[in-house]
């Protein structure tokens, strides 16, 4: 009998074992089953998931698969693939803290109403500091045109008329 | 375009947009070819793949990137982990969607063998093989797989393989030499 056992070929006396006793199955995580399959592990950590891909059809499977892709190049992903992806992140990507003068800048990122809002009180206050700097030209302005129109006044000539008449009624008037 | 190993994990983990976009630009085709080869035993569409390849996306920014943050760079590389991470998600999303079929040309005979339960099998006891060996020994058996690729799983080379395999038998047959059939 033992003889013919011996006889049996490899695969043969294979089949002929219970290897697929139940066992208990085991957690592996996936940090662990990936550094499992760099074989980056010591011997006693790659021993246990050796055990656990041993017991588990569906885990060695895995190994087997990820493997093989990992060890081939990688054809092109469909580019909405990508697309769909990145939208992920730009819908739900945290505010940035940001300075006080930096926060009354337009922010494009945090909505329409605030950027408008920025622009506003922007507007208004360029508008206020012109107005004060237009009023204080207007004055030196004034001065300018008044002290200059009183120098000239001894030298103007004016056309008769009716001041020129009232003014005559009032010297006379004054005399009298 | 930026590769994978080139990504800055804490820039990825905070949500930084345009690290973001470039981690999604150069992981997307081992995700894609990852989720493909997990749902090829389901009979899904195409908007299924890419469904199952968002999903893939989605847990791992979810949860202000909390499964993100649980990888570690000195155990694994990325491309490693990700591809673990996009097998157990896209697993999930096809079962969540329909049962599992397969061709019957790419079932292991193994498999698909009705056992005789009259005979009586034997139990290999416990150590006389290590973990190492009782593996090669499914992989070449079992799952019908070439010395090549389980050199490739256990990155180890292919004369190795032979070799523990060779020891494993001898084992075996030196245990069973005495034992009835």
């Amino acid at each position: 009998m033992s003889t013919e056992r011996i006889s049996l070929d490899d695969k043969a006396l294979w089949r002929s074992l219970a290897t697929d006793q139940p066992v208990a199955p085991v957690a592996v995580s996936d940090m662990d089953f990936a550094a499992w399959l760099e074989g980056a592990l010591p011997e006693a950590e790659a021993a246990r998931i050796d055990a656990a891909v041993t017991a588990d059809p569906a885990l060695r499977q895995a190994a087997l698969d990820l493997a093989d892709i990992l060890g081939k190049p990688l054809p092109a992903a469909p580019a909405r693939m990508a697309v769909r992806a990145q939208a992920l992140v730009g819908a739900v990507e945290r505010p940035v803290r940001k300075g006080w003068l930096a926060s009354l800048l337009p922010d494009f990122g945090q909505g329409l109403g605030l950027q408008r809002g920025a622009l506003a009180a922007t507007a208004v206050v360029v508008a206020a500091v012109g107005f004060m700097m237009g009023g204080g030209i207007s004055k030196q302005y004034q001065e300018a045109v008044y002290a200059s129109s009183q120098s000239s006044s001894s030298t103007e000539i004016r056309p008769l008329g009716r001041d020129t008449t009232g003014e005559l009624t009032d010297l006379f008037s004054d005399a009298t | 375009m930026t590769e994978l190993s080139q990504i800055d994990l804490r820039s990825l983990a905070t949500g930084h947009k345009r690290t973001w976009d470039a981690f999604v630009t150069a992981a997307s085709p081992l995700i894609n070819a990852v989720v493909r080869r997990a749902l090829s035993t389901y009979r899904l569409s195409e908007d299924d793949v890419m469904d199952a390849a968002q999903d893939v996306f989605v847990r791992l920014c979810a949860n202000d990137f909390r499964l993100l943050k649980t990888y570690d760079p000195t155990r694994a590389a990325l491309s490693t982990w990700l591809a673990v991470v996009s097998r157990s998600a896209a697993v999930d999303f096809a079962r969540r969607r329909r049962q599992a079929t397969a061709p019957i040309d790419e079932v292991p005979e193994a498999a698909l063998a009705v056992e005789d339960r009259h005979v009586e099998k034997l139990k290999i006891p416990d150590g006389l093989l290590t973990e190492r060996q009782t593996l090669i020994l499914k992989c070449l058996y079992d799952e019908e797989r070439d010395v090549a690729e389980v050199a490739q799983l256990l990155k180890i080379d292919a004369q190795t393989v032979r070799s523990t395999h060779h020891k494993a038998l001898l084992r075996l047959r030196e245990h069973f030499k005495g034992e009835p059939p």
